[in-house]
């Protein structure tokens, strides 16, 4: 099918200008369905883009380019590869999964919620199907505006210092790697991926280009220390812009480590790449000795996060095909078992109204099928052989432990500790005595909740099982841009097989 | 000259002037003078505005059947139109102003395009240029700067009038000279812009800022407007005198006054550098301080913030723009032989300029104050294209300008629409909730503060896209740094201001911004410039990159 690339950031973008032109004082349903409908067919949208893509070809597919801004080069272009698809199919999933869940809690001002995400939506598959790198900052940039509403109108008690700090955070961020788009500009006289790929740049200019790029997605990622908004931002935000946010925005930052910085400055990556190896396992280690100590749930996954997004970035700069492939599918499985996660804690706030740990206990008894979905995906999340959490993370250590074994013992501390954190925080949750009014009377999930989860837990269990198609998807993109590292791909463990061995 | 000395003594002289390079300004000089006569007329506006019309009507037929269809329909246009608008609003002297005011700058800019398609068409060198005019002996240089000056100037001028229509009504200032002089200020706007000695810069100069010094003062009765006005008169007068200084030392210093001249002695060694140089520094003084760069800058605070909100606007916005026409203009075609010493010294001013208004911008409660403020980073930005030195620094500059005259428009138009429900000023906690109380207003609002914090998809953002680039590309990486560290800061409180308004419960009672046909009017085409030239820059960028074209 033509165009459609654009189509699927049309479809909720069409539905954000819907929802303006609906008459004010419509009823709420009418602005549900238009959520609903514009992101589910956002949905079947990249599910007909899946359907149009050659499996087994790394390079760009599904192009399409026009003429945007000629008189400075610039142009509206997409194309897919198998990495930015496979994130593309999360996005439109999480959307209207997040939309469904969000209208039982969020009542007041719907209709700008729902717009909101639905631009901020369009604005994210922008970001991975850009292969112009002005439009790449545009939609990146874009994103800011509704998720800083998102958390700043619709979130918890401190929402707007929450919000400020995300703003200003991934701003100062991007804007440093604008400066380095600008650069490259004067460099390669385009703003497009290839003639940018195919420039020849000395060492100093990859260091610094590099250093830029870099900052920019390591805030959104993010990396320690400039981790410190997530936290905040977790909290304060509504469940359905935690998820989102867990979900999707911070693998925009993972994804443009490795579709911008990686190739573009292939010197300066092997240089860096010990620095960065180093600082992941900081922030593995860190997020989860953070989140052990946490009282509150939601802060304690919003350090997890910290800590499982340090795995990510952690094979991508292990270099090494079983690793970095690896890590793109944790990014999917990252966002699947935290999305739902965040979307139980809400489910659980919105009975309890409060995220203390210590004020749940023995739940278990009251509410057996969340405690059971919620045992499964905090299973997923600390990677239980089976389930897909598990998947993502073995090959990286695997891939790690190749090129560089102290940072793979080290990880591996981290993966010892998410089973502790989660696991006490259910017990401490779920498990013990049920005591007090409040545990007694809190009610277990209801069928629409489970309608929402279902999708999440099925594909948290179709993976675990079966990554094959994942991983068949992801690998030859992965293998061209470790090849434009000068990694050599074809000498590498198959991650596929050494999983299906161990799963 | 070759016309004085082919001609026969007997003949009477008729010098030979080039009309077509000031056609524009002609249609608001002639309507602020009819206006200023009708205003006099005391009710009775037709006993002038029908016989100007008229003779009007007979110069655009003259014209027509003379050959330029344009600007004799233009002519016909106005003749028509001002007597219309008499019959149509009989004694309400104000709107007749303000009608015929905004009919003269339409016209202004159809002139302004018919202009670009005769006299400076593009050249068929591939170059995709204008080709500069040189008029009035050289005293006049139609070329890119003044091009483009135009439109911006004259797009502003056009926005203001419907902006400040109901502001003036309602504080009983609509008197009868504001339009005249507004009219007279962009065309001393746009003559700077097109002077090419000089002499002809400091008249005009002298021409836009005095009326800008009686508008500041236009609210008598409110003290902060005549601190404005003395301020600004005060400051103005003594920038003026050290520009007059400076350039009677160039004179003194390459024997000219016309800019090419100066340009070319400036690279001799017999000309005294010293003299120079000083005179350099001076002329730079007297120009910082119109343009607001820090330390130049003390005055724009108080008399943004005193002088009415709409002249405000017309200031921030069209002044801006005037300013730096003349700057390109008197580095890139005077000073190319002292680049060396003007180059970091723009730069370092530029820097200090962006950083300083910023940072001051973040202390700030009271909105016309901090946009002040902001106003202030803004030449910083702008300046960047300047000391670029290049093609893509001047067209980037110019259009910057024009990006930045949208944006700020659009916030001082809806400041206006809080205002008229408070005689105070709007503050920060005015903003409060706004996005409940009146969410169109909130959100142009904030798509206006978003674009003067250059976020995508705003025209701001391709301002600041272009500068930057232009910034890079002639090595001034670390001028860039600084500017966007600059930009962290500046969207700190423009956020903060979109803050108060969405994610605050407004206060109880508070009072709901008045709109009225006009306010919205202007408001909403400024969004809509605001959006179109963020997302579809295509147009305008490539005007303005046709607009690098110099008299040499």
């Amino acid at each position: 099918m033509a165009n459609i690339l654009t189509i699927t950031i049309a479809l909720p973008l069409l539905g954000a200008l819907a929802l303006a032109f609906l008459p004010e004082g419509s009823d709420d349903r009418a602005i549900k369905v238009v959520g609903v409908v514009a992101s589910a067919a956002a949905f079947v949208a990249s599910l007909v883009a899946l359907a149009g893509f050659e499996f087994g070809d790394g390079g760009f597919q599904l192009e399409e380019s026009f003429a945007w801004i000629p008189a400075i080069g610039a142009n509206f272009s997409l194309a897919v590869d198998g990495v930015s698809l496979l994130l593309i199919l999360l996005t439109t999933l999480l959307t209207p999964l997040i939309l469904i869940a969000s209208f039982a809690s969020v009542t007041d001002r719907l209709k700008g919620y729902v717009a909101s995400f639905l631009v901020l939506e369009a604005a994210v598959i922008g970001v991975f199907a850009a292969t112009d790198l002005l439009l790449f900052y545009v939609f990146f940039e874009f994103t800011l505006i509704p998720m800083y509403l998102i958390i700043g109108i619709w979130g918890g008690k401190d929402r707007r210092a929450a919000a400020v700090k995300f703003f200003l955070y991934t701003l100062l961020g991007g804007l440093l790697m604008l400066v380095a788009v600008l650069y490259l500009f004067t460099q390669a006289g385009s703003f497009g991926y290839q003639d940018v790929l195919a420039l020849e740049l000395s060492q100093t200019e990859q260091r610094w280009l590099f250093t830029a790029f870099a900052l920019a997605f390591a805030v959104k990622v993010p990396l320690f220390p400039v981790h410190t908004w997530l936290p905040d931002a977790h909290t304060e935000a509504p469940t359905g812009g935690s998820v989102f946010l867990a979900g999707v925005l911070l693998k925009m930052g993972t994804f443009g480590l490795l579709r911008y910085a990686l190739p573009f400055f292939p010197d300066a990556t092997v240089e860096f790449a010990p620095w960065l190896l180093g600082i992941s396992v900081v922030g593995i280690l860190y997020g989860a000795i953070v989140a052990l100590m946490q009282s509150d749930i939601k802060k304690l996954i919003a350090y997890s996060s910290v800590s499982h997004m340090g795995f990510v970035v952690l094979g991508t700069f292990a270099l090494n095909a079983t690793a970095t492939s690896a890590s793109v599918v944790q990014m999917v499985n990252h966002g699947l078992s935290t999305g739902a996660l965040f979307l139980l804690i809400g489910f659980l706030y919105e009975r309890r109204h409060t995220r203390q740990i210590s004020a749940f206990g023995g739940l278990a008894k009251r509410v057996p099928i969340m405690a059971g979905l919620w045992l499964l995906v905090s299973m997923s999340a600390l990677a239980l052989p089976g389930l897909n959490g598990f998947v993502g993370e073995f090959p990286i250590l695997l891939g790690t432990f190749q090129t560089n074994r102290t940072a793979a013992v080290l990880a591996s501390f981290g993966a010892v500790l998410a089973a502790l954190y989660l696991l006490w925080a259910y017990q401490r949750m779920f498990h013990g005595p049920l005591e007090g009014a409040d545990n007694e009377n809190t009610s277990d999930l209801k069928r629409s909740e489970i309608g929402v989860l279902a999708p999440l837990v099925i594909l948290i269990v179709a993976i675990g099982l079966y990554p094959k198609p994942m991983f068949d998807l992801v690998e030859p993109a992965v293998d061209r841009v470790l090849s434009e590292v000068g990694v050599d791909t074809t000498l590498d463990l198959d991650p596929v097989a050494s999983t299906d061995a161990e799963g | 000259m070759t016309v004085l000395a082919q001609a026969d003594p007997n003949v009477v002289l008729i010098p030979d002037v080039a009309w077509s390079s000031f056609a524009p300004e002609l249609a608001p000089t002639f309507m602020a003078l009819v206006l200023l006569l009708v205003a006099i007329t005391r009710g009775r506006e037709q006993i002038v505005a029908a016989p100007a019309g008229l003779a009007s009507v007979a110069g655009g037929v003259w014209l027509v059947t003379q050959g330029p269809v344009v600007p004799g329909a233009v002519a016909i246009a106005l003749g028509v139109g001002l007597p219309a608008a008499v019959f149509a609003f009989p004694r309400r002297t104000s709107l007749v102003q303000a009608w015929g005011a905004g009919m003269a700058l339409v016209g202004a800019l159809v002139l302004t395009g018919w202009q670009y398609v005769t006299v400076l068409d593009v050249a068929g060198d591939g170059s995709g240029r204008i080709v500069p005019q040189e008029a009035l002996a050289g005293a006049l240089a139609n070329d890119g700067i003044a091009f483009f000056t135009r439109i911006t100037v004259y797009l502003t001028a056009l926005i203001v009038i419907p902006l400040g229509y109901g502001y003036l009504q309602d504080r009983r200032i609509n008197r009868a000279e504001v339009e005249p002089l507004l009219l007279l200020s962009v065309v001393g706007m746009v003559a700077i812009a097109t002077a090419n000695d000089l002499i002809t810069i400091f008249v005009a100069l002298e021409v836009f800022s005095l009326a800008l010094y009686v508008l500041c003062g236009l609210a008598r009765r409110d003290r902060r407007s005549q601190e404005s006005s003395l301020k600004y008169f005060v400051m103005g007068a003594v920038a003026s005198a050290i520009l007059l200084y400076g350039m009677a030392l160039l004179y003194v210093a390459t024997g000219s006054v016309a800019l090419g001249d100066i340009g070319t002695a400036l690279t001799l060694v017999s000309t005294p550098r010293i003299v120079a140089v000083l005179g350099l520094v001076l002329v730079t003084v007297g120009i910082g301080f119109k343009i607001a760069l820090v330390p130049f800058h003390l005055w724009t605070p108080d008399v943004y913030q005193g002088a009415p909100t709409n002249i405000t606007a017309f200031m921030a916005a069209a002044t801006k723009a005037a300013g730096f026409a003349v700057v390109l203009r008197l580095y890139l075609v005077a000073f190319p032989g002292l680049q060396s010493l003007w180059v970091p010294m723009l730069a370092v001013l530029a820097a200090i300029t962006m950083l300083y208004g910023a940072y001051l911008a973040l202390v700030q409660r009271d909105l016309k104050r901090m946009l002040a403020y902001s106003s202030i980073t803004h030449a910083g930005y702008a300046t960047i294209g300047v000391v670029s030195v290049s093609d893509a620094g001047l067209s980037a500059t110019l259009w910057y300008l024009l990006t930045y005259a949208v944006g700020t428009l659009g916030a001082f138009g809806c400041i206006l629409a809080l205002e008229r429900t408070r005689k105070g000023e709007v503050g920060l906690l005015e903003l409060r909730g706004l996005g409940r109380t009146s969410p169109a207003i909130a959100g142009m609002l904030s798509l206006s503060l978003l674009s003067l914090a250059g976020l995508p998809p705003t025209a701001g953002f391709a301002g600041k896209l272009v500068v930057f680039q232009a910034g890079l590309e002639a090595g001034l990486t670390w001028l860039v740094v600084i500017g966007v560290l600059s930009s962290v800061v500046a969207a700190f409180f423009y956020l903060r201001l979109a803050g108060q308004m969405f994610l605050e419960e407004p206060d109880e009672g508070a009072p709901v911004p008045v709109q009225s046909t006009g306010l919205s009017a202007g408001i909403a085409v400024s969004a809509t410039l605001v959006i179109f030239l963020g997302v579809q820059p295509q147009l305008f960028l490539q005007l303005a990159d046709s607009a690098v074209a110099l008299v040499p």
